[in-house]
């Protein structure tokens, strides 16, 4: 028998990756949806900075794509402003502003009409000499998510899907409206690009708090010995938001927080907490694991829903002196809106890992404070050896909480007893506390930076792959089914407080509270 | 802010001090009623110096470079003028971050020394460094590194030496044979070593390393390396550049130029057909011709000390392409001119 062994590809002897900086190909970005919000505060702040920090190869260009019409020059002004005004944790410097935007073009055209995909073609070709970015070119959806397939399908139809060099397409949020959705969306977008060549973005994925928890976790010999249901009483994910739908109630009313937060952030923030440690940390590898969890995730009979779901929605409420709208009061919101505000799930992970760990989720906009972080509440010490109402051998109360914090004052803490001075052996919680931002005193990439990066260098680590979509959009669906077809008594929680009522019954029915942040 | 002088510098003083330091700030916070300190520290910094100007260009890049690093820096300033033999100062050096409220503070210890009392220091400095974080130990003291440095500062070095996770040195003149023996004594104790001439190479030798991503351009080809410098011999940049490119084992010869800087002037590789070419165009521009004879320009000039020590403070553990490129540097140095 003879094998016949494929040459490996030869590794660059003189590659150092432990100080030369990633190498980021030359490439046009077209962003669709150029002139609307996500592109002004996030889109051209990132790609600023990223120029402004040499991160991005010299051949690069931006091509801005909407139906408002403006020339180049016009786009350039606007996205200064943008740029000078919600650049984050940086000053705005304009010598390199103008640099950068000699590498902005512009456009208009609807996304409906082909004859804007000729003109597309027209300026790219222009670009590919004038910026010599190889024909490479990312393509960046940032639309109303109705125009995500016909897009792709025009962009195909179009030939724009290949070229002289790679052709990629990042998709914003939200993946489909549900199950059925996301697998026709996907269906769509096979038919013109590879799934190695789509980019489905999940901002909280980009976020340098969120890799922490792998670095924390697999970085670390000591705490995967107790990552599991031998020692996790329960977990807990929170994202709140002290703001409400600040002017996108149209878009909310449609969304709602299960399937605006849940279904995708906090179900991948879930799946990197819970997943099994990778053999290789690369894309391949890393989401494997994440979508092998997620598949892992009970999904929960529509009976049950009830016992393991709660939706709410704010009522009108003063706070600090100020009268806080209900919801059903904001700015384009049905004053009927079933809209759940806020949502709370009890997930269970069916795996010799952590089965019947309740993971417990909740999400909502106007509670008291804005703050994302996961509890991982340890279970109790078997004997209650020194708390005065545990004498005499009860269980003592959980006292070990690790909380992994993702916003604000990113960081980790640990809370565990310790002996109160003077006499007598009474303890007391003490927390032991680590602060990203004071650790490394580094700025630190937003996400998007750190995702349009990945996406011009082609790892999709940090980005969604369809079976780990469609597992999100499995455990969520029997909820927004059974929710769909009830009527709420909303509104039932006022502005800035933690929820309805029966959030916090859900946990009680397993003898647990939901911690205050 | 800064405390007074402590005298005697004992640990248990200079600990005091920093106890006392860090009081005062919390009472500012009590005062305001928030918040607005935030302590940071990473690593233990201890820089040793022989410069005339009592440690403050040393104290200076320690502020500078906290920003990246916070650490508790300790200068270490030897000098035949110090007014007691050895004595301490510590201090804090805070800055607030972009668009934040709360500032984030660093302690700092200044410990002065005559050079016959530095070899006491070692027992003071175990005493201070930072319990389970790295120490770094950064050899400003140009003296303890000659090879005819006195019985006190060989004394005074070892005992700092022996406490460092990692050293860093900066040979750029420094003899070339001085530097190769000193890293191997420290090599063969286990000790990490950087040396921030490396350190200078990084912006040459990226652009040259990407050139040999695409498979088009092996590195194997290329039988012959020319370094051009302008030091008065092959400075260690220059040595560690060919140890770097030497792989395959080239001929490689160096030649003195005039040029804007000092240190590396120009590099050219060449194969049976193509060459490669690298060179300063300006104190502040370099011009690489690769093998297809495409030209791209780079826009460096020298850099600064404390981006060099930025650099290096990111990488506390062994650094494989160093230590490759000075295992053939060793190699180079008979042939050198
Ligand atoms: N904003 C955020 O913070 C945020 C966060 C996460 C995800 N996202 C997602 O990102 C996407 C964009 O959000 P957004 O907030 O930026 O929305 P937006 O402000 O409403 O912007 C939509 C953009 O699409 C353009 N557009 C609409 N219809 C078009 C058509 N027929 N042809 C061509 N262009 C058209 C609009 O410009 P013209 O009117 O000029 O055509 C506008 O530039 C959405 O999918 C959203 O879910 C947004």
């Amino acid at each position: 028998m003879s094998v016949v062994v494929q040459p490996l590809p030869e590794v660059n002897p003189l590659q150092d990756p432990l100080r030369f900086s990633r190498r980021v190909p030359p490439c046009a970005i077209v962003i669709f949806g150029a002139s609307g919000d996500l592109s002004k505060r996030k889109l051209l702040p990132s790609l600023y900075r990223l120029f402004y920090e040499r991160r991005i190869s010299p051949s690069f260009a931006v091509v801005g794509s909407s139906r408002t019409p403006m020339s180049d020059d016009e786009f350039r002004h606007r996205m200064a402003d943008s740029v000078s005004k919600f650049l984050e944790d940086a000053p705005f410097d304009k010598e390199v502003w103008d640099s950068f935007a000699q590498c902005l073009f512009y456009v208009p055209g609807d996304l409906t009409n082909p004859d804007s995909y000729d003109d597309l073609r027209k300026k790219l070709d222009e670009i590919e000499k004038s910026h010599q970015t190889a024909g490479n070119v990312l393509f960046y959806l940032s639309t109303q998510p109705s125009h995500y397939a016909e897009a792709i399908l025009e962009l195909g139809a179009h030939g724009l899907n290949r070229g002289n060099g790679w052709r990629r397409v990042i998709i914003e949020k939200p993946f489909g409206h549900d199950l059925l959705s996301a697998r026709k969306l996907n269906d769509e977008i096979h038919k013109v690009f590879l799934e190695s060549d789509v980019y489905r973005i999940d901002h909280y994925l980009g976020k340098e708090t969120v890799q922490n928890i792998l670095a924390f976790r697999f970085g670390n010999g000591i705490f995967e010995p107790l990552w599991n249901r031998r020692y996790v009483d329960n977990v807990q994910i929170t994202a709140a938001e002290s703001i409400g739908v600040e002017g996108r109630g149209g878009y909310y009313q449609e969304a709602g927080a299960l399937r605006d937060m849940i279904q995708n952030h906090l179900s991948q923030v879930m799946a990197t907490v819970a997943m099994e440690p990778p053999t290789i940390f690369d894309a391949t590898n890393v989401r494997d694991e994440r979508a092998k969890l997620l598949r892992a995730v009970r999904v929960v009979k529509s009976e049950d829903v009830p016992k393991y779901a709660v939706a709410g929605q704010y009522g009108p409420a003063k706070v600090g002196g100020e009268d806080l709208p209900g919801f059903r009061q904001e700015p384009s919101v049905n004053p009927q809106a079933q809209t759940d505000t806020y949502a709370a799930v009890t997930f269970f992970i069916d795996n010799w890992r952590w089965a019947d760990v309740p993971f417990y989720i909740r999400t909502g906009k106007r509670l008291p404070k804005r703050v994302t972080d996961i509890a991982i509440q340890f279970k109790a010490p078997p004997l209650g050896l020194f708390t005065q109402e545990t004498k005499g051998g009860l269980r003592a109360a959980r006292p070990n909480l690790l909380v992994l914090r993702i916003q604000p004052e990113e960081g980790i803490s640990l809370r565990f007893l310790s002996k109160s001075p003077g006499s007598g052996m009474r303890v007391r919680p003490v927390s032991m506390d680590f602060n990203y931002g004071s650790s490394f005193g580094e700025r630190t990439p937003t996400a998007y930076e750190t995702l349009l990066v990945d996406a011009m260098s082609g790892d999709p680590t940090l980005y969604t792959r369809q079976d780990m979509v469609e597992a999100s959009w499995q455990i969520v669906q029997p909820i927004l089914d059974v929710w769909a077809n009830t009527k709420f008594d909303f509104p039932n929680y006022a502005a800035g407080t933690w929820g309805p009522k029966a959030s916090d019954e859900m946990l009680a029915r397993q003898g647990h509270v939901w911690r205050i942040p | 802010m800064s405390s007074a002088v402590i005298f005697p510098a004992q640990p248990e003083n200079i600990l005091k001090g920093l106890g006392k330091l860090w009081t005062s700030l919390g009472q500012e916070e009590k005062q305001q009623g928030k918040p607005t300190v935030l302590r940071a520290c990473a690593m233990t910094l201890i820089v040793a110096t022989d410069e005339p100007d009592s440690g403050f260009a040393a104290s200076q890049t320690i502020s500078e470079l906290m920003h990246a690093h916070p650490a508790r820096g300790i200068v270490l300033a030897v000098s035949p003028d110090a007014e007691k033999s050895l004595e301490a100062r510590v201090l804090a050096q805070c800055w607030k971050p972009f668009g934040k409220a709360q500032q984030i503070c660093c302690e700092q210890i200044e410990i002065t020394a005559r050079p016959q009392s530095w070899p006491n220091v070692g027992p003071t400095l175990v005493g201070l460094t930072v319990a389970d974080l790295p120490v770094i130990f950064w050899c400003r003291h140009k003296g303890a590194l000659r090879q005819a440095a006195t019985k006190e500062e060989h004394a005074g070095l070892e005992a700092i030496t022996s406490l460092a996770t990692k050293i860093v040195i900066d040979a750029h003149d420094m003899p070339a044979s001085d530097t190769v023996t000193l890293i191997e004594r420290w090599q063969a104790r286990g000790r990490v070593i950087a040396d921030l001439e490396w350190t200078r190479l990084t912006p040459w030798r990226e652009p040259l390393a990407h050139l040999f991503d695409v498979c088009e351009c092996k590195l194997s080809d290329f039988h012959s390396i020319d370094i051009e410098y302008t030091d008065e011999r092959p400075s260690m940049a220059a040595l560690y550049l060919a140890g770097w490119l030497s792989l395959y084992r080239p001929k490689v010869s160096f030649r003195r130029v005039g040029g804007y800087l000092p240190g590396v002037h120009r590099v050219t590789l060449h194969s049976d057909s193509k060459t490669i070419d690298f060179a300063r165009t300006g104190p502040d521009s370099a011009v690489l011709h690769s093998a297809s004879g495409r030209e791209c320009t780079y826009n460096f000039g020298e850099p600064a000390v404390t981006a060099l020590m930025t650099e290096e403070l990111a990488l506390m553990g062994v650094d494989p392409a160093f230590n490759a490129a000075f295992a053939r540097v060793r190699e180079l140095l008979p042939d050198t001119p």
